[in-house]
């Protein structure tokens, strides 16, 4: 929260400057752009170091040499106060952390080379938070540009730069990082998986830094926590070191010349850094800190850079030249170059402090005459309860009911299944698999939106949602039907396409990935049914949309027992009610993914046996048309209940009720009656009643209330008025034709009165 | 068969009335012309074989969804309440809105998909057709938008919070009137979020013709793609926020501050113990609908409470219903038994008085402050204890207090006299003497009470 103040109230632009003068600063800042060299330095050495050392043992070295630097200086066990136990084991998850994250970092360097890992992975904390801030908070309007330039910055290196050694790369000697292949199989170069992975560190890094911020005023101090934190990853990693020094041999042949570079890549890496950081951080702006340190890095890096593999340089360098000739690895291109400026001009748009002050609410002027901003409300209200807890809540309340326990647990097996098939998928390195695998992914989707809405539900009423959340259900309906329409609509235009031009489909992966799927599906098929056996019961068919994607080797069929179960599904369709809505179209989706397996299974034999290739288009095709025709009853109920129509259930039973009412002794007429389903369990209703003067209106709202009741309105607002409510409208309104019109009503009212009272 | 032979007869019916309007031709041309377009660039994309164009293609299905929201919402305007649809058919100009909005969203959806799948393997693009089709999808959608006037949409993307990309825009074009400040009437204003989609969707889509024509990057297709489905969700999302909670039946957040004021009116107003289960939402776009119930003490005249209630809500709830509510209502209270003892011949006058009575029994500090500043003649229950800004709304009594005053003893007995002569009394004053010189004939026989006020009241007339 603390650069929260600083950049506010200190440097915020509305207040004045109150930065401190440069001069104060300079040797602070000469210090952390000195430190930001040699860290530069030391990146671009171990990624030499890299080529050689494995990179669990490097880390390993770093963290345990970093470690004996720091008890050394902080002297964690004999100063502070004394680690309790669960101290220590959240040290132990903290290290762990680090671990990950260090060896994420270190992979990424080994992938992308020195100069694209300091451009994506050195931005400092402030300047991440800030452009999540102004991606995901719309409402902030922050610096877009900064986040189109960061943007920028990243798609260049993804796309333009022509880092011309992928093939080189390819060759790479996989050993250093075999443990790890975990990149290769997104099927894109190293070089642009490691720009991804090491986006994707970045941002853990900062979570994690954030993260553990509590945890160091725990500890007593971010110095003494990372002291300890180095001493711990170290022997977290040591079981590993042993067991990989055991098995694979090395390649290193003499350690004894790697001790200077080792020696340097922890001073300038672990330790200089770190204390050049916490002192600017202390003496300067997180921001300011933050602005000059990136810049500096990223000078230097380009230098360094352009200057690493020159033979000058190698000269310089104090350790040997590794065997193989690197020189044309990872050079400058444009693309970096381009995406350096870009990097550097967001990060210092990001760190510099934010000019609108829009954090704080003005609260009032000071006697001077400054403005005063509170800043209570957005850093205070914003510390939401913690992640973890928050989970729990949430899985306690899902599984507190039975829809959405159903559709949990069902949600659950089928994103195992899928991650079962993605995974798979990547081991043999089949694309039929992975895209199956993201298919599901997709069909999950609409069980996450089933299972949201059945959580939702539940949810108290609340002043904008005065009626409560039941209706979310309905809507969740709707919106699953829409999503079956659309996928009808896609298996449609595919097998069109399929018809005129049918390709040919290797069914090799076919039949066990279905098999799996159709199990699966059976499962979510008698969990449904079952939890549908007491409420409306409707199905349809759907097929999974296998047939649409673009691959023609990994070919989906359909095969006529979709067509079967299609039909059955759609008598009982009609025949249900539709008690709700939501859990209708989840079940829909469950179906429709069991007839896609079915479909899959019998079309593969199909083909197998007879070869015929149209048949899996023209099955698509008479699928999609059965999907639509069963999803129209879904989507029809929803409408209505959408459109606040009198439910068709209970028309003839409120129609009845009106006849009553208007029975009842005293009541002259009634006027707007309005009946509609609110949600899966309430009926709402209004009503007006007009009623002779002489009846005790309160008798007339119990008689009514009971009535209605019985037909099934269990919300109801009855408005009794009698002939002195026209009167004191018509007096009360002022404008002549409201007058008017009031009059009139009473004078129908009048005849009303006349008739009834002739009778 | 012959229940679907009739639906499509009354959907031909529906249809010629909707094509009876000269308006809904032009929708329908352009609707056609739409199809036309439609067609012709999905055919481009599967020859392009061009996910970005495929995304941008669903921008032109969405204008001929919104067509067809703009055909609905002139057929609604024709449509009157029917039995089952108590309200009418406004909502459906919503469901229209909330629907297409989620069909392109979900298209979008579809559209990541299939980019997550191109990742993996990225076939070859060809750019033959890519800008041409760019350019007649552009020119189709910004004169679709620009020519028929879409007051669904139009009302939906004013009203609903500015999307994603509109802020981001808006950011930038800020900064950019910051170097340039001769612009600043052109990008200043809020843009519209379709007309926005359009132009950033036909800008990525340039972008990756000429990335793939110089440097072959057929990556770029999907990486726009993606770009695209974004956009697409960033702006719509916000509109299907705001149509799903007018679905919903949710009170709208920006009306809230105003019915809390009323609210707060009324329950300030004499004999209001409170009110409750208070639900607000709107019917359509703009016309809100309520009901409320309004407890009130044993002794306050209900239809009093009500008609001062509706009154101060009905300006802002057109559809409004009140239910007043008592405690123990069974056991016998005065104005109960007053009313039941007057003769049944006359009810009407038997409940004024009873009216009267009560309110001269039990509210005797009111009455007894008639000649001062309250005006039970008027009969404006308010507690003399509030405060008088809240609801001293414009009462035209209160002007012209000592004129009309009549003698206490006449206004016991008719309670409506005073109430019609005060009111009409303000603007009318010089038709009182008229109204008062020739009085219409009477009402009803047994109406003394009753007709005199209302004699008053219709003389102004």
């Amino acid at each position: 929260m603390d650069e929260k103040y600083s950049s506010n109230v200190l440097s915020g632009g509305k207040l004045g400057m109150v930065e401190v003068p440069n001069s104060r600063l300079t040797r602070y800042i000469v210090l952390l752009v000195v430190s930001k060299v040699l860290k530069a330095l030391g990146i671009f050495e171990s990624y030499d170091i890299l080529k050689v050392v494995h990179i669990v043992q490097f880390i390993f070295i770093l963290k345990l040499g970093s470690a004996v630097i720091l008890l050394f200086f902080q002297k964690p066990f004999s100063s502070g106060k004394v680690i309790s136990k669960r101290q220590w084991i959240k040290l132990v998850k903290h290290a762990v952390f680090s671990c990950v994250i260090s060896l994420l970092g270190f992979f990424g360097l080994t992938l992308c080379g020195p100069l694209r890992t300091l451009l994506l992975f050195e931005h400092s904390d402030v300047v991440v938070i800030a452009l999540l801030g102004v991606l995901f908070t719309s409402s902030g309007g922050g610096p877009s540009k900064a986040a189109a330039f960061f943007i920028i910055a990243v798609i260049c290196l993804l796309l333009f730069d022509n880092d011309d050694l992928m093939a080189k790369m390819a060759e790479h000697p996989r050993s250093l990082i075999s443990s790890t292949p975990a990149i290769s199989f997104l099927g894109v170069a190293d070089h642009k998986g490691g720009v991804v992975l090491l986006v994707a560190s970045l941002c853990l890094k900062v979570g994690f830094h954030t993260a553990s911020r509590k945890l160091s005023v725990e500890i007593g101090g971010a110095k003494r926590l990372y002291a300890l934190d180095n001493l711990v990853s170290a022997m977290v990693l040591l079981p590993w070191v042993i067991v990989l020094s055991a098995t694979t041999e090395s390649k290193v042949e003499s350690w004894s010349s790697l001790i200077l570079p080792f020696g340097m890549i922890i001073f300038s890496v672990m330790i200089l850094e770190f204390y050049v950081e916490a002192i600017c951080n202390a003496k300067m702006e997180t921001p300011r800190c933050a602005r000059y340190g990136t810049i500096a890095l990223f000078l230097s890096a380009l230098l360094l850079a352009n200057f690493w593999t020159h033979p000058l340089t190698d000269q310089l360098r104090s350790m040997s030249k590794p065997p193989q000739q690197v020189s044309t690895e990872h050079v400058l291109s444009g693309g970096v170059l381009v995406s350096a400026i870009f990097f550097i001009m967001s990060s210092s748009i990001l760190s510099s402090p934010s000019k609108k002050g829009q954090k704080g609410t003005l609260v009032g002027y000071s006697p001077e005459g400054t403005p005063l901003y509170n800043f209570m409300g957005d850093a205070l209200q914003h510390t939401s309860q913690s992640l973890p807890r928050f989970i729990k809540d949430s899985l306690k309340q899902i599984l507190e009911e039975y829809d959405s326990r159903q559709i949990f647990y069902f949600l659950c097996l089928n994103l195992a299944f899928t991650f079962v098939e993605l995974f798979y998928g990547v081991w043999t390195n089949s694309l039929g698999l992975i895209s199956d695998g993201f298919h599901m992914l997709f069909d999950c989707s609409a069980l996450v939106l089933g299972l949201f809405a059945a959580l939702m539900t539940r949810w108290k009423a609340t002043r904008i949602f005065s009626y409560g959340y039941g209706r979310v259900e309905i809507l969740s309906g709707f919106i699953n039907g829409l999503f079956l329409m659309v996928i009808a609509f896609f298996v449609f235009v595919e097998s069109v396409t399929r018809l005129l031009d049918p390709p040919n489909i290797n069914t090799d992966m076919l039949t066990p990935v279905s098999v799996g799927g159709l199990l699966v599906n059976l499962v979510g098929i008698c969990a449904f049914s079952h939890a549908h056996s007491h409420g409306g019961k409707s199905c349809s068919s759907h097929d999974h949309g296998h047939s649409h994607h673009g691959h023609s080797h990994s070919e989906h069929g359909h095969g006529h027992g979709g067509h079967g179960h299609g039909g059955h599904g759609h008598s009982h369709g009609s025949a249900g009610g539709g008690m709700n809505a939501n859990m209708r179209g989840v079940f829909l989706h469950v179906l429709a993914d069991t007839l896609g397996s079915v479909g899959v299974i019998i079309s593969t034999i199909l083909i197998r046996q007879f070869g015929w290739l149209i048949a899996d288009p023209i099955c698509s095709l008479f699928i999609a048309t059965l999907i639509f025709l069963s999803v129209i009853p879904l989507l029809k109920d929803a409408c209505e209940v959408l459109l606040l129509r009198t439910p068709p259930e209970h028309e003839k039973d409120l129609n009845s009720a009106l006849e009553k009412i208007e029975k009842i002794e005293g009541v002259l007429s009634y006027r707007d009656p309005h009946f509609w389903r609110h949600s899966a369990n309430m009926i709402a209703g209004t009503i007006h009643l007009q009623i002779m003067s002489d009846v005790v209106e309160q008798r007339i709202i119990q008689q009514v209330t009971a009535i209605l009741k019985d037909a099934g309105v269990n919300n109801l607002s009855v408005q009794v008025e009698k002939e002195a409510y026209f009167q004191h409208m018509s007096g009360l309104s002022t404008g002549f034709h409201e007058v008017l019109a009031m009059t009139q009503q009473m004078e129908s009212m009048k005849y009303l009165k006349d008739g009834t009272c002739i009778m | 068969m012959k229940t679907h032979r009739s639906i499509f007869g009354k959907l031909l019916q529906e249809f010629r009335l909707v094509a009876s309007d000269r308006r809904s031709w032009r929708i329908l041309l352009f609707g056609s012309l739409n199809l036309l377009c439609t067609g012709c660039l999905l055919m481009w994309c599967s020859s392009t074989n061009s996910m970005a164009l495929t995304a941008y293609t669903y921008l032109t299905i969405f204008d001929l969804f919104s067509l067809i929201t703009c055909l609905i919402s002139s057929w609604v305007t024709m449509k009157k309440p029917s039995q089952v649809y108590s309200f009418g058919f406004e909502r459906l100009e919503v469901l229209a809105v909330f629907a297409s909005t989620v069909l392109v969203q979900l298209g979008a959806l579809f559209i990541l998909k299939e980019s997550v799948e191109r990742f993996m393997e990225q076939p070859e693009v060809h750019t033959g057709r890519l800008l041409v089709g760019t350019f007649v999808a552009l020119f189709f959608n910004l004169l679709t938008l620009l020519s028929v006037r879409n007051k669904p949409f139009a009302y939906v993307s004013e009203a609903a919070s500015s999307s994603w990309l509109q802020e981001h825009v808006a950011d930038l074009s800020r900064s950019l009137c910051g170097i340039i400040p001769g612009l600043s009437s052109v990008l200043l204003p809020r843009m519209n979020p379709f007309v926005l989609i359009n132009m950033a969707g036909a800008l990525s889509l340039c972008i990756t013709y000429m990335l793939i024509e110089i440097n072959n990057y057929n990556a770029v297709d999907t990486a726009s793609a993606v770009a695209i489905a974004l956009m697409t969700f960033g702006t719509m999302y916000p509109m299907s926020v705001y149509s799903g909670k007018v679905l919903l039946q949710t009170t709208p957040s920006h009306i809230i501050g105003q019915l809390d004021k009323l609210l707060r009116e009324v329950s300030t107003l004499d004999g209001v113990l409170e009110v409750r289960n208070e639900h607000f939402w709107t019917v359509g776009f703009g016309s809100l609908a309520g009901s409320a119930h309004v407890r009130i003490r044993r002794d306050a005249n209900e239809q009093l409470v009500l008609a001062h209630v509706t009154n101060r809500l009905l300006p802002l709830v057109s559809t409004l219903t009140v239910q007043i509510f008592k405690d123990d209502w069974t056991r016998p209270l005065l104005t109960g038994t007053l009313s039941s003892s007057s003769s049944p011949s006359a009810p009407p006058l038997g409940s004024a008085e009873g009216y009267a009575t009560v309110s001269s029994s039990s509210l005797p500090p009111l009455l007894l402050s008639s000649g001062g500043e309250l005006d039970p003649l008027t009969s404006t229950p308010s507690k003399p204890s509030s405060p008088p800004p809240e609801f001293s709304f414009d009462t035209p009594g209160r002007n012209v207090q000592p004129m009309v005053l009549p003698a206490p003893g006449h206004h016991t007995h008719r309670p409506y006299g005073g109430l019609g002569l005060t009111y009409g009394a303000s603007p009318y004053t010089g038709m009182l003497n008229q109204g008062l010189a020739r009085p219409s004939g009477g009402l009803g026989l047994g109406m003394q009470g009753l007709g005199a006020g209302k004699h008053f009241t219709l003389s102004h007339i």
